[in-house]
């Protein structure tokens, strides 16, 4: 409680400090923006609907990269338990993959899904396909042997021990990548979005950027920062929903 | 080393295990182990720590391939492990995120058919052991000795011949544990089941056992066995304790046990 107080209290003594400062004339409105002005954009742009249809599409981008990249990235990541082979052939492709800045692929996205949706999706899967299948794949080698040879025990053969012990056992490493992606999967759709787009958080921030509207861009990125801390709320709400087993979360 | 004796439900023959370390030197694990369980029989085996008991119990149920020797399961040679093994560590290794009913289920869904009957399975075995009411708790919220039982119930579950228990109530504290080796060896009895158990504890050995093996330090073998004759009942452990054989067959174990 006296934490959240403190915490109010600097944000509001930030903002009252760069209004006056502004105000009185000592920081320029023009170059850094003011919160007056900051307000006054956001309230422009719910009015004329522009905020809920950028905010829609950028959520959407997100979501659709997110659990594309998710999917994919922690059946591979996964299905690597299977053979320790495949993933020893694999790794260095892995590794040379997760080494490109994914800002890098966005004109050969463009190239080939197009200028619209489709490119902000794969941008955003990009960001996060590898870092899932690192996370999921660490997560199946980290079941602990003596609960495999448990299962052997019981005579569960490989695909038992794959969908009772190895992929519940991962849950928790998984749950604490789909955390980490989520952000990563905005990230990738405002690229996206910078490199070429007609609408979205990220076209609006350029646009805004471009022509020296900084409250706008700043009235952007406060949106931008409610979408991520909203999705990652959700992640840690379907987290606990499907772990009930960890008390620790609640 | 044809055959074993197809009236034994488990039976080493001369098993021995070694280990190529890293550097390429060969470690010798287990030399050479060799004896039979009957039906319905409870055996320990005694060694100093670090002797191989853990690779030895493994070997038995065959996670592990011995270097030479081989295990028989009612007179036939295993290469897998048998149908009709129940193996316990010391670790209760339940699935966190399963129910203590959804663990004593475990060993039956593996094993496949009906689920009602395998939670009505799971409800006996728990009420026998003492936790009506706690089947779906998670395991985080029981305490070690309900975990322990837990894991005993999940072990009996698929209604193994041949128990493996490798030191699994050596966690425990002294009251706990001797309760669960009562209701263990009630159990047991009672469904004429084998135990084979590895443990560094004589007294536990001792008073739980028919015969005692004892084994030496690595590399692993039988330096002696002892058949356990005491009077009264058995299943009373700790008069059993106070019992006059009891002490001279302890003394006697610890000083073939070559502790340093």
């Amino acid at each position: 409680m006296k934490i959240l107080a403190c915490q109010i209290l600097c944000f509001a003594l930030f903002i009252a400090l760069w209004q006056w400062q502004t105000m009185a004339g000592h920081i320029s409105a023009f170059l850094y923006g003011s919160p007056a002005g900051i307000v006054a954009a956001l309230v422009a742009t719910v009015r004329d609907g522009s905020l809920w249809t950028d905010l829609a599409t950028t959520a959407l981008e997100t979501l659709a990269g997110f659990a594309l990249g998710n999917v994919i990235g922690t059946t591979l990541g996964l299905s690597l338990w299977y053979s320790r082979f495949v993933s020893q052939v694999l790794q260095p492709f892995i590794l040379a993959l997760g080494s490109i800045p994914i800002i890098a692929l966005a004109p050969i996205t463009i190239i080939w899904f197009g200028t619209g949706f489709a490119s902000k999706v794969a941008m955003s899967t990009l960001s996060v396909v590898v870092v899932s299948i690192v996370i999921a794949y660490k997560g199946a080698l980290g079941v602990d042997p003596d609960q495999i040879n448990l299962m052997l025990s019981l005579r569960a053969r490989r695909p038992q021990i794959f969908r009772l012990l190895v992929v519940p056992a991962s849950m928790t490493d998984i749950f604490a990548g789909l955390k980490l992606t989520v952000g990563f999967a905005l990230v990738g759709a405002i690229v996206g979005e910078f490199m070429s787009s007609t609408n979205g958080l990220g076209h609006e921030i350029f646009k805004s950027g471009s022509l020296y509207a900084i409250s706008s861009v700043f009235a952007e990125l406060v949106v931008t920062v409610v979408l991520a801390l909203a999705l990652s709320g959700i992640v840690t709400r379907v987290e606990r929903l499907l772990l009930p087993w960890r008390h620790d979360l609640s | 080393m044809a055959s074993g004796r197809p009236d034994v439900p488990l039976q080493a023959e001369d098993i021995g295990k070694s280990f190529v370390s890293d550097n390429g030197e060969e470690l010798e694990i287990i030399r050479s182990v060799s004896f039979a369980l009957a039906r319905g029989e409870i055996v320990s085996l005694v060694g100093p720590s670090g002797c191989g008991k853990t690779t030895l119990l493994n070997l038995l149920c065959r996670l592990l391939e011995p270097t030479h020797g081989a295990v028989f399961w009612k007179g036939e040679e295993v290469t897998t492990v048998p149908a009709g093994i129940g193996y316990m560590l010391q670790k209760d290794l339940l699935l966190p995120w399963r129910t203590a009913i959804q663990n004593v289920m475990l060993g039956l869904q593996v094993k496949g058919g009906a689920r009602s009957r395998h939670r009505e399975r799971a409800n006996a075995l728990l009420e026998q052991l003492g936790l009506e009411g706690f089947g779906d708790h998670y395991p985080s919220t029981l305490s070690g000795g309900m975990r322990q039982r837990v894991a005993l119930a999940r072990t009996l579950a698929p209604e193994p011949e041949v128990l493996l228990f490798d030191e699994p109530f050596s966690a425990l504290d002294f009251q706990t544990k001797i309760l669960i080796e009562r209701d263990t060896l009630r159990l047991v009895r009672e469904l004429q089941r084998s135990l084979l158990l590895i443990t560094h504890d004589v007294e536990e050995a001792v008073s739980l056992s028919d015969r005692v093996i004892v084994l030496s330090r690595r590399p692993c073998t039988i330096v002696s066995e002892h058949r356990i004759d005491l009077p009264g009942d058995r299943s009373n452990l700790i008069a059993l304790r106070e019992s006059k054989g009891f002490a001279h067959y302890v003394r006697q174990i610890w000083t073939e046990l070559d502790i340093r």
